[in-house]
């Protein structure tokens, strides 16, 4: 039996979706570029099942893929459940079977020898394939034409950790994949398995080292020269697990560490830096200056996610929960262990943020992200009250002047984490926004499409789909050359 | 009792009969709050519907608008804290 009832979150426009979907030339609002070619791919989370336990991450919801293709100015859609041992496990039961995010010990035994991760994080193509990726297992490849699971992928082999990042980074200039897996070896291991793979996909390169703690190594940042290595607050042990908890639980005691290792290190070249409380879950961009290493970083006070509780037993606090786009720089030519951080903007933001992936492991000057602007119009009476919690706008935050660009949805609608689709032999930062916004009058999910460089002048083009879509963590603009679309 | 006179007090005694019976109605009226006295209509002023435009109706006896399924539909969130939210959907 399929009962969400019990669930007050789950209502309305957040209700689980649950069906597989396609659309053919969906209707627009305005002219799609004819220079868009490729695909936006989504990866979220939908849930199949309600979950075993109440106090689960969302973390755990269901893989779910979804697909833009644009090709000539029309736009097809197409989202399919990424097919896991775990989701084909679970159909088969008519339940949820499987326990709290990454605690083996809270499955029905049944499932205990299957592979329980979700694959619902970020969408990746590489070396001419599409994956799914999460952070607790391997990438998962999908036919990036009809968005069916192939399987777990471990490049022909020579991947050795049993977990892949959900933010592996593209080397612009080599083409290069640098990609890591953290608990390498296993449930509270503190091995980082660290790889640099080609662009025709063989693994070039295998570092191993060790972080201060086990932690989530959710983000890098990646320069010509460096790996950035950030590991904050949250701790995790196998007591803690066998006690039936989830993962993660946050250590306000714990210092932020961020590691620093040359490319072509070793292991006993990782220089560990060290602040105060953070929490750095994603990156926006990092780069190498002589001896100092800088990364930007929407970076959090303390801890963002409420269902990673504190280990102490105090009660999570949303006014720390809030992130602010900061600078941290690490002189390597110091013998101290410390280093800077500059706020950039005095406005929180969304941390999902962006950059011309063309400037990334470089100098660069855009930075993008969504963020909440109270002074815009919110019409409750069609959209019902969010309690304020909307991210109205998209912004192109300029770090070399500290101004910022907005866009705005829409007075019924919050957005999802940006994408920046560069235009073809264009500047940085000449090109196009695209996101996908909720609209909460019309119950519906719109992929908004903007040009960056006017960005007050709203839509290019807005895709309509007539129903909601599943809540996206991570969206990747695909060019058409990138992978073999048919 | 001539005729006349008799047929004049009948009047006045329906008459008085019938201002004492609508004085109690009154009486009831003002007693009774006009919900209890009809069950299913509301005492308080709601929203309706009357040729496809809104309007208030004070009275609490026009058929309340409900929005249809899927707008409003951000408003489950109205009464949740941060946290509970969050719980759920950390990214909306």
């Amino acid at each position: 039996m399929v009962d969400f009832s019990n669930e007050p979150t789950m209502k309305g426009f957040f209700a689980p979706t649950r069906f597989e979907a396609d659309v053919y030339d969906c209707e627009v609002i305005g002219r799609v570029p004819t220079e868009l070619n490729g695909a936006f791919v989504r990866l979220g989370g939908d849930w199949l099942y309600p979950p075993r336990f109440d106090d689960d991450s969302p973390f755990s919801m269901d893989g779910y893929i979804n697909m833009f293709r644009f090709k000539n100015g029309i736009v097809d859609y197409k989202g399919r459940w990424v097919k896991t041992p775990r989701f084909k496990a679970d159909l088969a039961a008519h339940k949820q079977l499987f326990g709290k995010y990454r605690n083996p010990f809270t499955d029905d035994p049944s499932v205990r020898a299957l592979d329980r991760s979700v694959q619902n994080t970020t969408p990746l193509a590489f070396a001419g394939r599409l994956f799914t990726l999460k952070e607790d297992s391997l990438p998962y490849e999908i036919d990036c034409n009809t968005l069916e699971t192939v399987g777990p992928y471990n490049f022909h082999g020579k991947y050795k950790s049993l977990t892949f990042t959900a933010h592996p980074k593209v080397d612009p200039v080599s083409g290069e994949l640098i990609c890591y897996g953290y608990e390498a070896t296993g449930l509270e291991s503190n091995d980082v398995f660290l790889y640099t793979i080609n662009k025709q996909g063989e693994v070039t390169r295998e570092l191993r080292f060790k972080v201060p703690y086990v932690s989530m190594v959710h983000d890098i940042g990646l320069t010509q020269k460096h790996v950035i290595i950030p590991v904050f607050g949250f701790v995790t042990s196998m007591e803690r697990l066998k006690e039936g908890k989830v993962h993660w639980g946050w250590d306000s005691t714990k210092p932020a560490y961020v590691g620093i290792v040359p490319r072509d290190g070793e292991a006993k070249d990782i220089r560990w830096f060290k602040g105060p409380e953070r929490a750095t879950v994603h990156t926006l961009n990092a780069r190498t200056e002589g001896e100092k290493v800088i990364l930007e970083a929407p970076i959090y006070d303390s801890n963002p996610f409420p269902f990673f509780p504190p280990v102490d037993g105090s009660k999570w606090d949303p006014t720390k929960a809030k992130a602010y786009i900061r600078r941290n720089t690490f002189n390597l030519a110091s013998k101290d262990d410390g280093f800077t951080e500059e706020k950039l903007f005095e406005m929180n933001v969304s941390d999902l943020g962006r950059v011309d992936d063309r400037y990334l492991t470089m100098p660069y000057r855009y930075a993008f992200t969504a963020y909440s602007d109270k002074q815009r119009p919110f019409d409750q009476w069609k959209a019902g009250n969010l309690g304020g919690r909307v991210n109205n706008c998209y912004g192109r935050f300029d770090l070399a002047t500290g101004r910022m660009n907005s866009y705005f949805a829409g007075d019924t609608h919050s957005l999802q984490e940006v994408c920046f689709v560069p235009r073809k032999n264009g500047a940085e930062g000449e090109g196009y926004i695209i996101g996908m916004a909720s609209n909460y009058a019309e119950m519906r999910s719109e992929l908004v499409i903007a040009d960056a460089q006017h960005l007050e002048e709203g839509d290019v083009v807005r895709v309509i789909l007539p129903f909601r879509a599943t809540a996206q963590v991570h969206g990747r603009w695909v060019d058409e050359s990138d992978l073999p679309f048919a | 009792m001539p005729e006349n006179h008799r047929s004049a007090a009948l009047a006045r005694r329906d008459f008085m009969g019938a201002l004492l019976g609508a004085a109690a109605a009154l009486r009831m009226v003002r007693l009774v709050p006009l919900a209890a006295a009809f069950p299913g209509v509301s005492s308080r002023p709601v929203v309706s519907f009357h040729l496809d435009r809104p309007y208030l109706d004070r009275s609490g006896t026009a058929l309340p608008y409900y929005p249809p399924p899927g707008a409003r539909s951000a408003q489950i969130f109205s009464n949740l804290d941060e946290e509970s939210v969050r719980r759920k959907h950390c990214y909306l």
